[in-house]
């Protein structure tokens, strides 16, 4: 508790009050903006890295974080156009509500239950790392060899449609995190000096977030402008603040549950959520036709789980979703290592982060509110300037790591790659995943054999390395046999079919 | 009321995406590549359980699995879900000829970066693929395009301390 | 003979519409109105929605004018309203003008000024008033 406090303490500094508040409308602002996402931002601002302290830096970064999953319900409720797959189930209901003339409602209904999830789940996120990052930095390197694994396989082969594409994505990924020197060897470097420590994780994070994007973008720019349904400022009567409560904390139960886990993601949760609402309304006549619980619930769920997420990448140092890998390359980029003894060596800078976490989230209440009308404007930049504007940061942002045009050239290649893969449907985060993880497990492998001198059978020597081989043994039948029974009903199926209903 | 066309979608669940054999080789090449080049390592110190070359020869060996897997898949009638977003219209089919101007509006960034420095390069940049995405005010393109070069370069400089090389420009700035 | 309005739904569209169809009732031509965008954002003001189209088809009908409109996504909404004039040969066409700055219109360029110098027939360049609001 007290070092709670002392993170209050260090998150309300002009200076940080100042990065949150930024990066809560930053986050807004991309959240909204077409094409934008908060992966892609943290990627193009990870050159701040170089000069704000770490703990500002995470602590803008976090804000855009919170501030994305929030501003992307805004797209949903008044444009019908879920920019991620996280509010798919919120543009159900949202866009009938706003259709029906209560686009206010539908606003307010998020924002507020995007601020109950939000500080909820950064409660259990402050109750629960510490905790866990106890139990976590008693193991050795056989169980972080297995638990990496495991994040590995679930990021591949559990989140997706297809398990071949997720597949393909992280043996590009694995690939591109071997290029370098080991062990005073240069592997895959070609003999070029600039590839010899590497691929910067910053250019490939930049290349494929934002790069890859802006060039699929450009290909199948939309040209019919959307009708977008006017608002006021956001507001509630009695009987919608009646019929929200419920399904804001049954959001929140699904969804940090989900994100917490390595097979996180808002998907699952967002989607149980509407399931869940729909079955325990006692109006079920308006689902379909603009319930509010159908968009309280699965906006409670999308920022509960964003808040999920925190807890694997601060305790274990395992990101489950883009946004939070690009964090822990900007974690890397300070030299900064998540994991069970990060809490304990960085008790500053962990509290502040927390801390700052519930200020973001205050932030996001108070400015979201008023601001809505504000944010709909933006919806009219026009794109040749968006899309220019991105391909210019992004190109600042990798030129800016060793000042090297070798490095814009590899940027350029790397989102040709992005692009490529946008094409052929292969998902993004097992690259990312491959990339920032590939390295590690190698270290933590060769850790493992070193001790006990070359023997395998060290690597299920550890009680909780043979849990998780047994967990994913578990998950490989579950999928194989889902895979048999109902070739392709799976949830993820069904939010798509959802998802084309919303999009006609 | 419009008269714009709305195709109807075209795309057939049955056909088959010969663009996605492309994919499948670059898989088998880049296994190739990385087993070829495991295969130049040397062992490292005697004593060391986890070779250099032990991991590149199993990301290799799984490139080259997939790359065949996919090709079957493939030739099963398998066909890539493209990404969609909201600023994203699958229906329309796709427009390369503004990808490959972007292309090469970054290969000329990146032949003359060394040279020309940021500043210029980077307006360059913005108001280039601004054209090329469609914007016809030049004039503007050009003036943003350079107020945002110059303000990240000072930005850069002021603000975080780090000097980006200034090429031509050097003394100027 | 018909007379071309640029329409867009705001104050100087309605304008134009209000002045376009006062012309139409006083000559007994057809009115054709042009509504367009680039489709380079996504969401444009001044691209109508459908409601408010069926609006301005109702208002024009309750005149008895003999109306048709365009709806559509043009590479340059300036060069759309003068190839429609040219198409339909009309006899006018009507622009509502914003006020904007010298630099504004150097930066931006201005579609009521490009249509007055391209237009193949007299332009009518009208301004909001009280009276704007009557179609």
């Amino acid at each position: 508790m007290d070092l709670l406090l002392e993170g209050f303490a260090t998150a309300l500094t002009p200076e940080n009050l100042l990065y949150a508040v930024i990066g809560v409308l930053l986050g807004t602002a991309v959240g909204v903006l077409p094409g934008i996402g908060p992966a892609m931002t943290v990627a193009l601002l990870l050159p701040v890295t170089y000069n704000v302290s770490p703990t500002s830096g995470l602590i803008l970064f976090a804000g855009i974080y919170y501030g994305g999953m929030y501003g992307g319900s805004t797209t949903s409720i008044l444009l019908n156009t879920p920019g991620e797959s996280s509010s798919v189930v919120t543009a159900l209901e949202g866009n009938k509500m706003a259709k029906a003339g209560r686009a206010a409602q539908a606003l307010a209904t998020a924002a507020i239950g995007s601020f109950v999830a939000g500080t909820i789940g950064t409660i259990l996120l402050v109750a629960l790392a510490p905790n866990i990052a106890d139990v976590v930095v008693k193991l050795g390197a056989p169980s972080y060899f297995a638990i990496m694994v495991l994040s590995l396989f679930t990021v591949t082969a559990v989140l997706g449609s297809s398990k071949l594409r997720g597949l393909i994505s992280l043996a590009l990924g694995l690939a591109i995190g071997l290029v370098g020197t080991s062990t005073g060897q240069q592997r895959l470097t070609f003999g070029s000096p600039q590839l010899a420590d590497g691929i910067d994780v910053v250019v490939v994070a930049v290349a494929i977030f934002a790069i890859g994007e802006a060039l699929w973008v450009a290909a199948h720019l939309r040209r019919r402008p959307l009708d977008i349904i006017p608002v006021g400022r956001p507001w509630m009567s009695r009987d919608d603040w009646g019929r929200s409560w419920k399904p804001w904390l049954r959001g929140t139960a699904y969804g940090f549950p989900f994100g917490a886990l390595p097979a996180g993601g808002a998907e699952v949760p967002t989607f149980l959520s509407y399931i869940t609402e729909r079955r325990l309304t006692k109006k079920p006549e308006e689902f379909g036709k603009g319930a509010i619980e159908g968009v309280a619930g699965p906006e409670a769920a999308n920022n509960a789980s964003a808040a999920g997420t925190l807890v694997p990448l601060l305790a274990i140092g395992l990101p489950t979703t883009a946004t939070a890998a690009v964090i822990l390359v900007a974690m890397q980029n300070y030299g900064l290592q998540p994991g069970p003894q990060f809490m304990d060596a960085e008790p500053k800078l962990v509290w502040g982060l927390l801390a700052s976490l519930f200020v973001a989230n205050t932030l996001l209440l108070v400015l979201n509110l008023p601001l809505a009308p504000v944010w709909a404007k933006l919806l009219q930049i026009r794109r040749p300037y968006l899309y220019a504007g991105i391909l210019f940061f992004a190109s600042l942002g990798a030129y800016s790591v060793n000042f090297q045009a070798f490095d814009l050239g590899l940027l350029l290649c790397l989102g040709l790659l992005g692009l490529a893969m946008r094409r052929f449907g292969l998902p993004v985060l097992p690259l990312i995943i491959g990339v920032i993880l590939g390295p590690r497990l190698e270290e933590q492998l060769t850790t493992a054999l070193a001790i006990s001198q070359g023997d395998l059978s060290t690597l299920w020597s550890e009680p909780v390395a043979v849990v998780v081989y047994v967990v994913m043994a578990l998950m490989i039948v579950g999928l194989v046999v889902t895979g048999f029974r109902r070739r392709n009903k799976g949830v993820t199926d069904r939010i798509d079919d959802n998802y084309q209903e919303v999009s006609m | 009321m419009s008269d714009t066309e709305t195709r109807s979608d075209g795309r057939s669940p049955q056909v088959t995406d010969v663009a996605q054999y492309g994919l499948a080789a670059f898989l088998l090449a880049v296994g190739v590549v990385v087993v070829v080049d495991a295969r130049s390592l040397d062992r490292g110190f005697a004593d060391q359980p986890v070779q250099p070359y032990a991991l590149p020869y199993v990301v290799g060996a799984a490139l080259l699995v997939l790359g065949v897997l996919l090709a079957v898949a493939t030739w099963r009638g398998d066909t890539p879900e493209a990404e969609g977003g909201e600023d994203v219209d699958l229906t329309q089919g796709s427009d390369w000829a503004t990808v490959a101007k972007l292309v090469a509006v970054f290969a000329v960034v990146i032949a003359t970066i060394d040279w020309l420095g940021w500043a210029i390069v980077g307006a360059f940049l913005f108001a280039a693929s601004a054209r090329v995405l469609g914007s016809r005010t030049l004039l503007l393109n050009v003036a943003i395009g350079a107020a945002l070069s110059l303000l990240t370069w000072y930005g850069f400089y002021v603000g975080l301390g780090i000097p980006i090389p200034a090429g031509v420009l050097d003394g100027v700035l | 003979m018909s007379i071309v309005v640029a329409y867009s739904p705001d104050p100087y569209g309605r304008a134009a519409l209000a002045h376009g169809a006062v012309q139409a009732e006083q000559r007994h031509e057809d009115v054709l109105v042009v509504n367009a965008t680039r489709g380079d954002s996504l969401v444009d003001r001044r691209f109508a929605d459908d409601a408010d189209l069926a609006r301005v088809r109702q208002g024009l009908d309750t005149l008895g004018l003999s109306a048709s409109i365009t709806h559509e996504v043009v590479d340059d909404v300036a060069a759309a309203v003068v190839a429609t004039a040219e198409r339909v040969q009309a006899s006018l066409v009507v622009v509502g003008i914003r006020p904007r700055s010298p630099v504004g219109k150097m930066l931006l360029g201005s579609v009521a000024q490009r249509v007055i110098l391209d237009a193949p027939c007299p332009v009518l360049a009208v301004k909001p008033d009280g009276a704007s609001d009557e179609v």
